[in-house]
Order: C-alpha cells, then sequence, then structure tokens
C-alpha cells in the first residue's frame, strides 16, 4: 500500500518537477548552481508551508521540495575545463588571503600553497562536476529480494558552506528494494557526490534519501549521517567531541516504526 | 635579535645558533614583537591595534573568498553562501592567530623557582594546525614532557605553547621543534620532549586518502635525548593504554 503511495507520489512530483524545469528555462538550483536568477534552493529548508508554486507537494511527502527531485537528474554545472580554467583565478585569491594573514607567500613552504591549496579546494568540490545519473546508470538490478539492505559506517568528507571548514564523519544507508537493488558500491557514490560539496548536513542528509528514491523507486529508504563539524571543534564554541547526527526516512521507514527500528539497530551494532 | 644570540649560546649544544633563529622567527611571519620587551600596559594596546589590523584587512580577504567562491562555480547569492566569506576570512583569522601572540607574553608571570628535578608531563593536549601547503587542517594531540632544573612553569602555559605555535600555517615538523625550543629557551630545563600524533585532513580527504593514517613526531632535547632511559620513561608514559 505504502509503496504504491510512495511511487504515485514520485510521478506527480517528478511531473511537477518536469513542468517546473519546463518553466523556470535552465534552473537547476541544488547547492545554488543556479544558471540564473535567485536560487530555488532556499526553499528545500523551508518548511512545506511557505513554499509556493513550486509544484505539486503530496502528503505523503512533507518537506520535500521539488528543486532537489529535478535537479537529481541534471546535476553536474563544472566541467574539467571549467577547473582549469579558474585555477589561476582562485590560486590568485589564495595569495590574497595569505598576504592578508600577514604571511610572506614567497617563502619556500608557501612558494606554491597558492595552487595546491586552489586544487585541493576544487577536489573538495568535485561533487559538482559529477551527474548521479552517470554513476547509477548501469547498476540497478532486477533481484527478486523485498528484504533490507544496508551499507554503513561510510566516510564522508564534506565542506561546510558557512566556513569552508572540513566536516567529516560517517554515513548509514538502508533502503527497502522493491524489485531493484543497486550495486553497493553506488551508494557510496551518491555519497560521494553529494558530500564533495558546500554542504549543510540535513541538505546532505535529504540529498543522498531523494537520489536513491528516485533512482530505485524502493519501498522505503534511511540515511543516517554522524558527522563532527571542524568549525565547531577548531573556532566557536570549540567542542572536541561534539557530533551532529542527521537522518532522513522516507516511505515505509518513516511509517512504520518497527522498520525504522530494525535499521537503527543493525546500524548501531 | 639580541634577545635570542644570547639565549641560544646558553642551549648547552642542544642545537646550534643558526637552527635557533630559524625556528623562533615566527615562520617567516616578519613581526618585531618578540624583540621588544613590553609593559603590561602596552600590551592591552598592542593587542586592540592587532585587532584593528585585523579587521583592516578583512575587506581583502573577504573578497578573495568570493573569487574563490565563484570560482569553484558556486553561486555567491544563495541564501548559505551569502556572509560565507566574511565567515570563512574571520574563521582564517582565527586559524592563524598564532602570529599575533609571542611566548613572552604569556609566559612571564608563569615561572616559578620549584626545587623540582622530577619529569614534569603534560599530555593529550588538543592541537589544531592548518598545513601550508594545503590550507587544510590537521589535528591531534601534543605531549609535553620537562625536566626542571629549578625552574617550573604554570602547566596551562604549556597548552597556550602549543596554541601559539600551532594556529598557524605549518608544517608537523617545524611545530614540534618550536614547542621544544619555547619550552627550552624559557626555562632552561634539563631536557624537553615534545610528541605529537597528528592526522593530516590533505593526506585523508584529498590525495591518497588513507583514513587512519597519523603522522607521529617528536623533539627530544638535553637530557632527553642524551639519556635513553629518560627518554624511554617519558615515551612509556605518555603511552596511551
Amino acid at each position: 500500500m505504502e509503496r504504491a503511495k510512495l511511487r504515485q507520489g514520485e510521478q506527480e512530483d517528478a511531473a511537477a518537477a518536469a513542468a517546473a524545469a519546463v518553466a523556470g528555462g535552465e534552473q537547476h538550483s541544488l547547492n545554488g548552481h543556479c544558471e540564473g536568477g535567485r536560487s530555488k534552493v532556499a526553499r528545500c529548508r523551508e518548511s512545506p508551508g511557505e513554499a509556493s508554486g513550486s509544484g505539486a507537494r503530496t502528503p505523503g511527502q512533507s518537506g520535500h521540495s521539488s528543486s532537489v527531485m529535478e535537479s537529481w537528474k541534471e546535476e553536474r554545472t563544472r566541467s574539467v575545463e571549467d577547473n582549469e580554467m579558474s585555477l589561476p583565478s582562485i590560486a590568485a585569491a589564495y595569495t590574497t588571503i595569505l598576504r592578508g594573514l600577514g604571511e610572506d607567500p614567497q617563502r619556500q613552504g608557501l612558494l606554491k600553497t597558492p595552487w595546491r591549496a586552489a586544487t585541493a579546494m576544487q577536489f573538495f568540490t568535485k561533487g559538482y562536476q559529477e551527474k548521479i545519473i552517470d554513476v547509477l546508470n548501469d547498476a540497478i538490478f532486477d533481484e527478486d529480494h523485498d528484504e533490507m539492505v544496508i551499507v554503513k559506517d561510510i566516510d564522508m568528507f564534506s565542506m561546510c558552506e558557512h566556513h569552508l571548514v572540513p566536516i567529516f564523519g560517517r554515513v548509514h544507508i538502508g533502503y527497502l528494494p522493491n524489485k531493484r537493488v543497486l550495486g553497493l558500491s553506488k551508494l557510496a557514490r551518491i555519497v560521494e557526490i553529494y558530500s564533495r560539496r558546500l554542504q549543510v548536513q540535513e541538505r546532505l542528509t535529504k540529498q543522498i534519501a531523494v537520489a536513491i528514491t528516485e533512482a530505485l523507486q524502493p519501498a522505503g529508504v534511511g540515511v543516517v549521517i554522524e558527522a563532527t563539524h571542524m568549525c565547531m571543534v577548531m573556532r566557536g564554541v570549540q567542542k572536541m567531541n561534539s557530533k551532529t547526527v542527521t537522518s532522513t526516512m522516507l516511505g515505509v521507514f518513516r511509517e512504520d516504526p518497527k522498520t525504522r527500528d530494525e535499521f537503527l539497530t543493525l546500524i548501531r551494532s | 635579535m639580541e634577545y635570542q644570540t644570547k639565549s641560544s649560546a646558553e642551549m648547552n649544544g642542544m642545537c646550534n645558533s643558526k637552527l635557533v633563529t630559524e625556528y623562533l622567527c615566527h615562520n617567516g611571519f616578519s613581526e618585531l614583537s618578540i624583540e621588544s620587551k613590553k609593559l603590561p600596559v602596552q600590551d592591552q594596546s598592542e593587542s586592540s591595534r592587532k585587532k584593528a589590523e585585523d579587521e583592516s584587512r578583512l575587506p581583502a580577504l573577504e573578497a578573495a573568498y568570493t573569487t574563490i567562491l565563484r570560482g569553484l562555480g558556486e553561486n555567491t547569492e544563495r541564501q548559505g553562501l551569502l556572509r560565507t566569506p566574511l565567515r570563512a576570512a574571520k574563521a582564517m583569522q582565527f586559524l592563524t592567530k598564532g602570529y599575533h601572540e609571542t611566548i613572552y607574553d604569556i609566559l612571564n608571570d608563569a615561572i616559578f623557582d620549584e626545587d623540582h628535578d622530577e619529569m614534569v608531563i603534560v599530555k593529550d593536549i588538543d592541537m589544531f594546525s592548518l598545513c601550508e601547503h594545503h590550507l587544510v587542517p590537521f589535528f591531534g594531540k601534543v605531549h609535553i614532557g620537562y625536566l626542571p632544573s629549578k625552574k617550573v612553569v604554570g602547566l596551562s602555559k604549556l597548552a597556550r605553547i602549543v596554541e601559539i605555535y600551532s594556529r598557524r600555517l605549518q608544517v608537523q615538523e617545524r611545530l614540534t621543534k618550536q614547542i621544544a625550543m619555547a619550552i627550552s629557551e624559557a626555562l632552561q630545563p634539563a631536557g624537553v620532549a615534545v610528541v605529537i600524533e597528528a592526522a593530516h585532513m590533505c593526506m585523508v580527504m584529498r590525495g591518497v586518502q588513507k583514513m587512519n593514517s597519523r603522522t607521529v613526531t617528536s623533539a627530544m632535547l638535553g637530557v632527553f635525548r642524551e639519556d635513553p632511559k629518560t627518554r624511554e620513561e617519558f615515551l612509556s608514559l605518555v603511552k596511551t593504554s
């Protein structure tokens, strides 16, 4: 029952997303990689009641903005050539930063630092270069399996979009397949694509869950992320041992407490 | 410079004077503050001057961060990124605040004459620094031990020394040595030992991507270098069980 509802909800959202995409021209707004105008990503984080005209929203999926959905198919907004072209300006910016901090960019240890730091930053945001659909396209298999599948302790490294400081932790993903299963490493690749960006942990969790939902139409998806934010550990409040835990439960994981319980118990052990 | 050469002569062969001046020159950061001896009143104006200096440099840092965000393909007008250049600039200034601080300021009052000549160890001091090659954090724990020679230092001052030298663009080897030198200079102890074990995000998050790798460096000066049994005692006491 719930599976049918989920699928129907997705179809509605997909239709709405397609309509919105057509209406909005080239706007793909996830993480702000937006070719024009006002970013729609703010609505990802607003409550469902506030965002108007963003597309149909089914009762079973509260807080599910269509801008999150439509971006699943069209993600890549940066290419390797873009990287090469923007490297000099990013490196120049880092030289300015070194000077602004009072360091001497000509000393031996810092001579090539602007280039290294620029390349490193491009690596930390390489999720913008990849599309989910490229990663997943081949690895969806029809299996007559309808028990929970969990991949846990996936190391995750991201960048805090507010301070440009690393976030790292672990991701646990579980889903209840509906005759279609995914190659296991593809779950880790989905995590990589979304985490190697300027992120907010809540959004990251949701994006991973939505991507799996869209790709497989499973009965349910659960994603739990437990991470340490260097912006809290190295600066600001400086709480060494604090961890932030976020989760997204979709489909039967949201509706059935026993399923959710089983998932949470299995990832804890 | 007189301050430095005088104390280097007292080192008793712990190192040659070239090393001393090299390691104490603030990573090439050319501030004159270590050479002038200041009164407390002047200290206040000094720190507020540096704060004002920090603030005056903020716009340039902000502009640089905005360029970086745009270069990465992000939309700097979206809600989450609107004030990010400012926050990132301030964060970076905080993470390099060690350049503004001098050992002399923090240690001046807290050196005491105690008739103590047994090992003193402060271990598991959390340390956060920035890799000077990639501008990415590295963090870990510092263990410090010294054998006093009638002069002991306030314990938190050891942690403050770590803070001063770690909140800079650093290389772990240099950081270890600077901490050891600073304690040597301030206390003239019989020996100093510093061990740092850190995880480098530049190795974990990028490049080779080895999650569990740790880098361990140590600096042994004085009797810790010459006497293996002293060194062994120190190392066994800092070993985490």
